[in-house]
């Protein structure tokens, strides 16, 4: 399996402010610093009238990565289609990889802040119509790689039957990524069987290599924290059926119990049950100083991707 | 007046690349850029990477989209520009409305920028309000051009140019910017250090 980076979301967060331009200027100093490292991939990610500046136009802030890299492959994960106009997605993703020589990825989900949709005047009870019609217009216009985001084995098996790449969220569980990843090959199986290699699974993991007890808790301590900006998004949104506030202690405990930190062996080794083609170390917390992410970066590439690499299936 | 070197219809990007820094390099003020719809930051964002100094003239097409993600479009390319972004808006006039009053700041219909634009404001023309030119290779009548748009008041003149952009920039910009400009200087620089077209 490969191993990317993610989430980069170019926020400036009530947890830890900064300026938006040095938020953009990391993004291309931290890919440039992937690429060197030999990571795969680097992910973004979207939001849309957040106070934190959470990034709302994913393919300008991916086109500065492309730019200023060579062989790194650049990914949303996930732009949230329905608040777009699907012909221009289409056309700005075949200009990146046009610019890029293929080296970008489009990862789509559906979105679920009401607030979202309001701004966009589009009514959020037809966002899986919107979705679906996002893809259609998406697969006659592009040849861009498609990952969905998914939480759901219907939803999984929705892009299996279109042929399209799977982008798993970070907290389930071994089992339940390994169900979704089995509904979604299998849909792909019915809906052609004739084809020979099937769309790519990709899993973001909540992921830090330490060496001590102590740098566990500290990294454990970076997750719990990097659940407040979840928290944050989902408090203003009425559908999501988590009592945000209430539950924060507890959504916490769950994040930590599914986050994966260890030695690099030690990590490796959690991965080898996951049937996936990519993880997505997601590591662009709001918390940690920049020599801490500087680090991790390096060791995910040099030590971790090469334990690794004969795992899950190669892209 | 300022000039903008117009690279819309240079049909590769390491090309449209190559003339952006040089024009970064000799001070041309802008460079106008585009794509296909919804592709026109991704565009200027490439340029903008390439670039440290130049304004990046975005020219956009307003149709089809919302106006908010246009604008937010906008807004994170600012950031990546460093507030070097400017725009060309072509489409509906209220589009056009929501779009300036979102770049300049301000809430329309409940909706504000975030982030914001790195400008307090991002300047949003209409393609009427810059006027366009192919500037000759005689040097005499690319004089004469320059002046009729400065002298016209125009605060931006877009050009295209097909030799040596350090030849524009040593004939062309301070001509725009002054009606005093001593043209024996730019003709003795071209005697002493000439430029290989």
């Amino acid at each position: 399996m490969d191993m990317g980076i993610g989430l980069w979301c170019l926020q400036s967060t009530a947890t830890n402010p900064r300026s938006f331009g040095q938020a953009y200027q990391e993004l291309v100093e931290d890919a440039r610093m992937a690429e060197d490292n030999g990571i795969h991939s680097l992910w973004l990610s979207e939001h849309h009238a957040y106070y934190d500046g959470y990034c709302p136009a994913l393919m300008p802030a991916a086109a500065a990565a492309l730019a200023a890299t060579e062989s790194i492959q650049i990914g949303t994960g996930v732009l949230l289609l329905p608040l777009h106009e699907p012909h221009r997605v289409a056309n700005a993703a075949n200009l990146l990889n046009e610019q890029s020589s293929g080296r970008f990825h489009l990862g789509v989900g559906m979105g679920y802040r009401p607030i979202e949709f309001e701004i966009k005047q589009r009514d959020m009870s037809q966002r899986l119509k919107l979705m679906n019609a996002g893809l259609d217009a998406l697969h006659s216009t592009t040849q861009t790689p498609t990952w969905v985001g998914i939480s759901s084995e219907k939803a999984a098996e929705r892009a299996g039957r279109r042929g399209l790449g799977l982008f798993i969220s970070g907290a389930f569980s071994k089992d339940v990524v390994n169900t979704l990843i089995r509904a979604h090959r299998t849909a792909w199986e019915k809906s052609d069987p004739n084809q020979d290699t099937p769309p790519p699974v990709g899993l973001l993991r909540n992921l830090w290599i330490v060496d001590s007890p102590a740098e566990r808790r500290q990294a454990l301590n970076w997750v719990r924290s990097s659940y407040l900006v979840y928290a944050g998004l989902g408090w203003g949104a009425d559908n999501t059926g988590v009592d945000f506030v209430s539950q924060i202690e507890t959504s916490m405990d769950e994040v930590e119990k599914s986050a994966t930190v260890g030695s690099a062996e030690e990590i490796a080794a959690e991965l080898d049950g996951y049937d996936v083609d990519l993880v997505v170390c997601r590591i662009g917390y709001d918390q940690p100083p920049r020599t801490a992410l500087t680090e991790v970066i390096e060791r995910i590439g040099r030590e971790l991707a090469p334990l690794v690499k004969d795992s899950g299936v190669k892209l | 007046m300022r000039l903008l070197l117009d690279l819309r219809n240079v049909s590769e990007l390491a090309e449209r690349e190559q003339l952006a820094r040089e024009a970064d390099e000799h001070g041309i003020w802008g460079v106008v850029v585009t794509g296909p719809r919804g592709g026109e930051c991704v565009e200027a964002s490439a340029i903008a990477t390439a670039t440290h100094h130049v304004s990046i003239v975005v020219d956009v097409d307003g149709n089809d989209v919302h106006p908010t993600t246009l604008a937010e479009e906008i807004s994170v390319l600012d950031q990546i520009t460093k507030r070097r972004t400017m725009i060309i808006f072509r489409g509906p006039s209220r589009s056009r409305t929501s779009l300036a009053a979102l770049l300049g700041g301000l809430p329309v219909e409940g909706v504000i920028l975030s982030p914001p634009p790195a400008q307090a404001s991002i300047p949003v023309y209409s393609p009427e309000d810059i006027p366009e030119t192919n500037l000759p290779e005689d040097l005499t009548q690319l004089a004469a051009i320059v002046d009729k748009y400065r002298d016209s008041q125009a605060p931006f003149l877009i050009v295209s140019w097909a030799r040596s952009i350090k030849q524009l920039a040593r004939h062309a910009v301070g001509r725009a910017a002054s009606t005093d400009f001593p043209q024996m200087v730019a003709d003795m620089a071209d005697q002493i250090d000439p430029i290989d077209q």
